[in-house]
């Protein structure tokens, strides 16, 4: 008794007489016995628990507790040898029946035996470092019954034979089956692995191996991945119902190596169902399925990524290199556009949006965009496609989408310098001729160019906004700075652009009529009187000009055609005929600015103005021109050929490379300065690679360049190489 | 107070001590006694005799087990033990594991 205060008490040792009766322990134990017996006999009713606790509390008192223990052990061991044979008779099915009933029996027993011996647990098993009462139950039932030759390999059989007939759709009794497995569990892990899990794992790697091995004969990809699938969540399922949950981990990974890993190569390049059919076919849920099998093995994941990628970079190379789908730019850009939101597609619904596949598409546009040169140049020509027709009509949202989209692209490209320059010129087309549908479309464009890469590389085209914007405010000026009696005279509308923020055009100069320039020389008083110091020129060959015709009828229209057009229309007003070389020494036009022009006016049918002899299909120097008086049109309004922008041909190609390049000088130099002013000293391969790194959000720097610029450098007395190691070069402050 | 809540206690000399069973869980003994799965005797009748323990010892047993409750719920009292059957109801307190 634990009194918690006790006081003035001291305890001595105590004695007394121990008067025993010599035969007192052999009774005692004959009682629980028999008390032993009568309880494996369920005929435990009749006892008393306090005359068995109390018989073997004096045993354990009266140093009897070895005899008591082994008289235990020894009663037990008798009894389970009794069970075993009783098990080991029942026939077939009704095995685990009766095992699992005699379990229950034993467990019973196990525990009114502990709790009559419950003393002797307290004190005489801690002390002596025995087995506590129900594991030695425990341990008797696992040596006498589980281990028993008889038993061991028959249950063993049982339990995996079971399983074998659940997984071919019959259906068990789990909840005997559960028992079981819990008896096995219960007598320590060590026992259920031994005697069962292992094994289990044994033959279902059998298992497994040969089905994947017949299903993947007979199967098509996805058929075979739902197999799996089926199974994994079969055995899942078998496990949480009865099986120990730490089991779970390894079954499924025997199902994975068996059925997935062993197989991973041969279900990927399926013939006519891997994955590169369901990537076409857009598969969402086969490829789902792929990816979450996949992710549970090693190496899944990247294999599907491997061939996801070369699949992308072959198919996407044929497409940029394809000669017949370069051949409309617009198309070319949208095709790259679908393909990305394909696959965009399939990564975020069957992928669950894995970073790593973002990354392998997104390295993979990067590849086979930047394999055609002219990808730069034809995502402008998309942009302008879009601005200048493709978004009328289109809400706001989708306006944003599609630019995202563009920019999206756009991030691909290594040359981005080449795409500003394009998107320079194209821009500029279409603020000049005043076709852009959307300018807030322009501008969050040039916002999102700008957010990418900075200010510098939009400033020139925020340049070319600004400039159309004061335009305005000039003309409006201008218009109010004249009196009135210019009125009937032609309308000027002057776009002034300041030279380095547009694209620079040959300023072909040409004679304008004398009605044109009369208004030209006012403005250019005008101009110059509120801006001093400054130079203008005009660019004639960028204008557009409407005039109104009257036709041999009677019937007038009016005729929307370029700068020179207007320019050899009017001097139509004083003559009926003319011949090439007369038009040509009136207007100096170029040449082959001046044949195209012509021809747009006198041989586009429905639209031809001028009439030529003889007809041919192109203009030559001995031709000679009429104004057509029999022309008619549906519309009052008739527009002529307008330069719209269209992909450039080969030589204007080269031309614009050049000029890129050229443009690239100056940056790479300034890199290399800017550089070695901080390190002052560095070894020539890592200029390189810094000069890269700085300047690859606009373009790749060509290794070859880079050193001559450098050559260039230390001409110029910037850097010199180092007087003993030839591969230094030093700054020259 | 119910039948089945409450246990009888029997000391050597016949004398009957009856408390609730929530009071004899206090001793490890008697709460498996109580409850034990098998059909023992004392389960069957909610009895249980004490032939090792006199009448003295076995009412100081269970006002103990009563004291202990009250202790458990935080009632600090002193609880006095009479010095003759002081061994007694030591060896009482280790048969019932209390």
């Amino acid at each position: 008794m634990s009194t918690p205060k006790r006081k003035n008490f001291r305890i001595e040792p105590f004695k007394h007489k121990v008067d025993m009766d010599p035969k007192y322990a052999e009774k005692t134990w004959k009682i629980l016995e028999h008390a032993i017996h009568e309880i494996y006999n369920h005929n435990a009713s009749g006892l008393s628990f306090e005359e068995l606790y109390r018989n073997a509390y004096n045993m354990v008192l009266h140093k009897y507790g070895d005899k008591l223990y082994s008289g235990l052990v020894t009663t037990m061991t008798w009894h389970l040898k009794e069970i075993c044979k009783t098990i080991e008779a029942a026939q077939g099915g009704l095995f685990l029946e009766e095992l699992n009933r005699k379990w229950g029996d034993h467990n019973k027993a196990l525990q009114m035996i502990r709790d009559i011996l419950m003393y002797m647990d307290r004190t005489f098993v801690t002390n002596n470092q025995k087995t506590p009462v129900h594991e030695l139950g425990l341990n008797l039932w696992r040596d006498h019954i589980i281990h028993s030759p008889k038993i061991q390999t028959r249950l063993l059989n049982t339990l995996l034979e079971l399983v074998h007939r659940e997984r071919t759709g019959e259906v068990i009794n789990r909840g005997l089956m559960r028992n079981i497995i819990k008896m096995l569990m219960d007598l320590g892990s060590a026992v259920y692995q031994e005697d069962f899990e292992r094994h289990f794992l044994e033959i279902s790697a059998n298992f497994y191996s040969i089905e994947s091995q017949q299903f993947i004969e007979c199967c098509d990809c996805g058929e075979y991945l739902k197999k799996v699938e089926r199974r994994l969540n079969e055995e899942m399922e078998r496990v949480s119902h009865y099986l120990d949950a730490r089991s779970e981990a390894k079954i499924t990974n025997v199902v994975e190596k068996e059925m997935i890993a062993n197989h991973m190569q041969r279900l990927v390049y399926m013939e006519n169902s891997g994955l590169v059919n369901m990537l076409v076919d857009d598969k969402y849920d086969d490829l789902s399925r792929m990816y979450n099998l996949f992710r549970r093995v090693p190496n899944g994941l990247s294999t599907i990524r491997d061939v996801m990628t070369s699949y992308l970079r072959d198919t996407g190379k044929q497409l940029v290199t394809d000669p017949e789908k370069l051949k409309d730019p617009v198309e070319f850009v949208q095709r790259l556009l679908d393909e990305r939101d394909k696959h965009d597609k399939i990564i975020v619904q069957a992928f669950g949006n894995d970073k790593t596949f973002q990354a392998a598409l997104n390295s993979s546009f990067e590849y086979f965009i930047n394999l055609n040169a002219r990808s730069p140049e034809f995502i402008s020509l998309f942009v302008d496609d879009k601005l200048r027709k493709g978004l009328k009509g289109v809400s706001e949202e989708d306006v944003e989408i599609i630019l995202d989209k563009v920019m999206m692209l756009f991030r691909y490209l290594q040359e981005k310098d080449v795409f500003e320059k394009y998107y320079k010129q194209h821009l500029a087309k279409r603020l000049l001729s005043g076709k852009s549908v959307s300018d807030d479309a322009e501008r969050s464009l040039i916002v999102k160019l700008k957010t990418e890469c900075g200010y510098q590389f939009t400033s020139k085209l925020e340049g070319m906004f600004t400039d159309m914007k004061t335009s305005q405010d000039t003309m409006q000026g201008f218009y109010a700075s004249l009196s009135s009696d210019t009125s009937d005279g032609p309308t000027l509308a002057v776009q002034v652009l300041t030279t380095g923020s547009w694209p620079t055009w040959p300023s072909a100069s040409c004679n304008l009529p004398a009605e044109i320039l009369g208004v030209c020389e006012k403005f250019r008083t005008y101009y110059l009187s509120t801006h001093t110091g400054r130079r203008l020129s005009w660019q004639a060959n960028m204008g557009t000009a409407d005039l109104k015709a009257t036709f041999g009828k009677g019937q007038k229209h009016e005729l929307n055609v370029s700068t020179y057009q207007m320019c050899v229309l009017m001097l139509f007003n004083s003559a009926d005929r003319l011949s090439y070389k007369d038009i040509e020494q009136a207007t100096e036009i170029p040449s082959s600015d001046l044949k195209r022009c012509l021809q747009s006016l006198a041989l586009v049918k429905g639209r031809n103005i001028l009439r030529k002899e003889p007809m041919s299909k192109d203009v030559a120097e001995d031709d000679v021109f009429f104004f057509n008086d029999k022309f008619t049109s549906k519309f009052y309004k008739v527009k002529i050929g307008t330069v719209a922008a269209q992909k450039e041909s080969e030589p204007e190609k080269q031309e614009t490379r050049q000029k890129v390049e050229e443009d690239r000088k100056p940056q790479i130099e300034a890199a290399i300065v800017r550089i070695m002013k901080s390190r002052r000293v560095l070894e020539h391969n890592n200029i390189v690679a810094e000069v890269t790194k700085q300047l690859q959000s606009r373009f790749l720097p060509n290794p070859v360049v880079i050193k001559k610029r450098i050559e260039s450098l230390i001409e110029r007395e910037f850097l010199e190489r180092d007087k003993t190691d030839r591969k230094l070069y030093r700054y020259l402050a | 107070m119910r039948k089945e809540d409450t246990v009888k206690l029997i000391s050597a000399e016949g004398f009957e001590f009856v408390i609730d069973k929530k009071a004899a869980s206090v001793s490890n003994t008697l709460r498996n006694m109580l409850s034990s799965s098998g059909s023992f005797t004392e389960t069957q009748l909610g009895e249980v005799k004490f032939p090792e323990i006199s009448t003295p010892v076995l009412e100081k047993v269970c006002q103990y087990f009563y004291w202990s409750l009250q202790f458990a719920s935080g009632k600090e009292t002193e609880f006095y033990i009479e010095p003759e059957i002081t061994l007694e109801l030591m060896m009482a307190a280790n048969y019932l594991h209390t």
